[in-house]
């Protein structure tokens, strides 16, 4: 199964634990500008927490853009080969998301390697709002707020064994008819 | 065993009179002794006031503000995102410290500092900017006026980048009210005490930080695995789902039903209508997302957005439980809208929102009293509840409006002007208390009475043990209580860190001197590291005597003492006032001081050496 490594912005809290766990993960130092994930906030319009992670795109343009071929797709992950970087940090500026990283310390770009198959940033979130999830379940939740939306909720109250109780239906577009 | 790791041995030094910026190095014995944050302030503050013969305007160019995280500020453990404020109060006049959340702390070790000071005045309005080594200073006269949000957006335009940390003041605290705050990550404050005064009165609008480089850590791994354990705790702690959800807007019920909370200037302990203004209706109606401060789990804050109304498009980060409280319950407001709203003014503003609620409260009270009138009020009425009053009130603060110039300086000014308000303000020390009804529980009237910054439950917070036992409880345990929380409560401070995931969730405090064993390589036991937390908070009580407090400053607000609770579960609950004293004869025998609750000299003879 392929996995992707995705980011839900309504449940970040902005903590930045993904990207200290991600620094010490890759380079053993507590330093959270050293990660392969940053949290970039925008506020307070909109209000937006968003982990910033490679997708590992098929077509990657950081790897279009890199002069010396060091950046190559694997199986179903964009590989950097150090011994070929020439540092020139051109992959950065061409990711459509910002997603790869420079760093002064650093001759080599900041590239996700998703931990082998397990990603820390996944597993040190306190929120699950990063998720390394199967690729078809991209956009689930976004499929499901789009049909809540057309949805109206109805309460019917009742009574059941003396107890008051409430149930809640969905009525589709009855109004419109 | 001696330092090895976990400090970059650099203090910053400005000085914004002749705009110059030096590099002070750390001694090591510095270092050990007084750890970082709140320790490092109080010495700094300690050695700036003795050499000036403690004499010192907190609003001139020679008080000192320390900024400074801890060593544990940014590393791997929960909540490690806490940074000091230390100054001379411009509310109290004494020593006050104020500690700010969200990543400023981190920014600043990554700079590469463990702390910076700040002193003098610049010529115009102007930024500090931080980037790595770098330190400038930058007129921005064009951000006069400027709320905190909006200058923070201007400031990260003007600097071209996102990717900086902002503490910024605002408008309240370029017109020097007394309790201005610091405000960093578009909503976490340094809320008390007035440390956004004191920038104000630096004409220094904000300060900018980026930083890249590695924290220092002697055993990385070995923290990882101390972390993990504490990490693990606090995940299967069973209130900590309720933390991520709630906050501290989970503690507006509980302190109803317990009847400590501040309701109608402190009249009554709990509020009938409190169902509009606590956490459930916060979850239902307005919560629209999470924010925590740097490593945090617990995710305390609350991003709030009024969807419909008179106040439709509020959009704030809070509130917590002592800004709902004390602008909600404390003013009659029953309406969560309101409090929102009154809790973003103060956030933009740029004003203590515990203060601001207190001083609105009394004035609603002083007014209903008739030791206000209405040619005082600008022949504009307040009541309780009233929105309107209230939300025109706070701007009217902040811009030193009218009645508002006169609030503006705080529980002194209010007494100058109307010596009868003494018997409704609730303040200690000139600062206001926060929002836990001390009349039902001795040890927190005790707690707020021995603070060595005013009222405030940072010190020490009893109050839900002594709700608890109720009665059964001696004297002597009710000092001892108290005495622990302001021994231990330093610690957090100097460390770096957040205090919650050992009083919310109960984590160990053992850990902590793990922790720091670890980053520092210089291993220590908790009794180590709490006599030297102890010893933080002797060292600002001789600070504070040596300004001029005494025994007569340990004391009790009037209505602490003369006036029952009126209604709610602890309803005729109020301090004796002879108990009182005896509690606080007892604390000062326990704590080694004489019957003036001045420290002995030893106290003093230790704090003269280790300067850095």
């Amino acid at each position: 199964m392929v996995r992707k490594l995705t980011a839900i912005p309504e449940l970040c809290s902005g903590c930045r634990m993904c990207e200290l766990t991600c620094a010490i993960e890759h380079f053993g130092v507590a330093n959270p500008k050293k990660s392969a994930v940053h949290v970039l906030v925008a506020y307070p319009h909109p209000v937006v927490r968003l982990p910033i992670v490679c997708s590992q795109c098929l077509t990657p343009l950081c790897a279009d853009a890199c002069p010396v071929g060091a950046l190559r797709r694997n199986e179903r992950l964009v590989e950097l080969e150090t011994m070929q970087c020439i540092s020139c940090m051109k992959c950065v500026e061409a990711c459509p998301f910002g997603a790869m990283y420079a760093h002064s310390d650093l001759d080599y770009p900041i590239k996700c390697d998703l931990c082998g198959g397990a990603p820390r940033c996944v597993q040190t979130c306190p929120k699950g709002a990063l998720r390394f999830i199967p690729e078809q379940s991209l956009g689930e939740a976004k499929r499901l707020n789009n049909i809540l939306s057309y949805t109206h909720m109805k309460e019917i109250e009742f009574t059941e064994k003396g107890e008051p109780r409430t149930i809640r239906y969905a009525e589709i577009g009855k109004e419109e008819l | 065993m001696s330092l090895r790791s976990g400090y970059f041995k650099k203090a910053l030094q400005v000085d914004l009179s002749t705009g110059q910026c030096q590099v002070r190095t750390l001694a090591d014995e510095f270092l050990e002794r007084y750890i970082g944050g709140r320790g490092f302030g109080a010495k700094l503050l300690w050695d700036h006031l003795v050499a000036r013969d403690f004499r010192v305007d907190p609003l001139g160019p020679d008080n000192l503000l320390v900024i400074a995280p801890g060593p544990l500020t940014g590393t791997y453990l929960p909540s490690s995102g806490k940074c000091s404020f230390v100054s001379v109060s411009p509310q109290t006049g004494i020593y006050g410290d104020s500690s700010i959340g969200g990543s400023l702390g981190i920014e600043l070790r990554q700079a590469g500092w463990d702390l910076l000071t700040i002193e003098g005045r610049a010529a115009e309005l102007s930024i500090l900017w931080i980037d790595d080594d770098q330190a400038t200073l930058l007129p921005m006269p064009e951000l006069a006026g400027k709320t905190s949000l909006e200058a923070e957006g201007l400031i990260k335009e003007r600097l071209g980048t996102h990717e900086v940390r902002v503490a910024v003041i605002g408008p309240a605290g370029e017109n020097g009210v007394r309790f201005a705050c610091v405000n960093t990550d578009w909503s976490r404050n340094a809320g008390r005490l007035g440390m956004g005064t004191v920038m104000g009165a630096k004409n220094l609008k904000a300060i900018v930080v980026r930083g890249s480089g590695d924290l220092p850590v002697h055993d990385l791994k070995g923290l990882m695995a101390e972390a993990e354990v504490a990490f693990k705790y606090m995940r299967q702690h069973k209130y900590f789902k309720m933390w991520q959800r709630e906050g501290l807007m989970m503690v507006v019920d509980y302190a109803s039903v317990a009847g400590i909370l501040p309701t109608h200037n402190f009249k009554d302990g709990s509020f009938p209508r409190v169902g509009q203004i606590n956490g459930e209706t916060m979850l239902n109606s307005y919560k629209i997302g999470d924010s925590a401060c740097f490593a945090c789990p617990m995710s305390c804050g609350n991003i709030c957005l009024v969807k419909q109304g008179r106040y439709v498009g509020t959009v704030t980060e809070g509130p917590e439980y002592e800004s709902c409280a004390m602008l909600g319950s404390n003013l009659g407001v029953d309406d969560y809208a309101v409090v929102l709203h009154a809790n973003q003014l103060c956030d933009e503003l740029g004003m203590d929102s515990i203060t601001t609620g207190s001083l609105v409260g009394a004035v609603i009270e002083g007014y209903e009293m008739g030791v206000i009138s209405l040619a005082d009020l600008d022949d504009q009425p307040i009541s309780w509840g009233d929105d309107a009053a209230v939300v025109a009130l706070i701007h009217r603060i902040a811009r030193r409006e009218g009645i508002g110039a006169t609030l503006a300086d705080g529980a002194p000014g209010v007494l100058r002007r109307w010596p009868g308000m003494e018997k409704l303000l609730v303040q200690v020390k000139g600062l206001e208390q926060s929002a836990y009804d001390s009349r039902a529980a001795s040890s927190m009237a005790l707690a707020y009475a021995t603070s060595d910054i005013g009222a405030h439950h940072a010190r020490a917070w009893t109050i839900a043990k002594e709700v608890e036992l109720g009665e059964n409880w001696t004297d002597q345990e009710r000092v001892d209580e108290v005495i622990y929380h302001q021994s231990l409560r330093p610690l957090f401070d100097m460390l770096g860190v957040c205090r919650l995931p050992w009083i919310e969730l109960g984590l160990n405090e053992e850990h902590y001197a793990h922790f720091y064993s670890a980053v520092t390589g210089r291993s220590v036991s908790l009794p180590d590291l709490l006599a030297q937390s102890d010893a933080i908070f002797q060292l600002t009580r001789l600070i504070n005597n040596r300004l001029g407090m005494t025994r007569r400053d340990d004391s009790l607000p009037h209505k602490v003492q003369a006036c029952p609770i009126q209604t709610g579960p602890t309803a005729g609950k109020v301090i004796d006032p002879q108990h009182f004293e005896r509690l606080l004869d007892l604390y000062y025998q326990q704590r080694g001081w004489d019957a003036a609750g001045n420290p002995p000299p030893e106290v003093e003879q230790q704090h003269c050496g280790s300067s850095p």
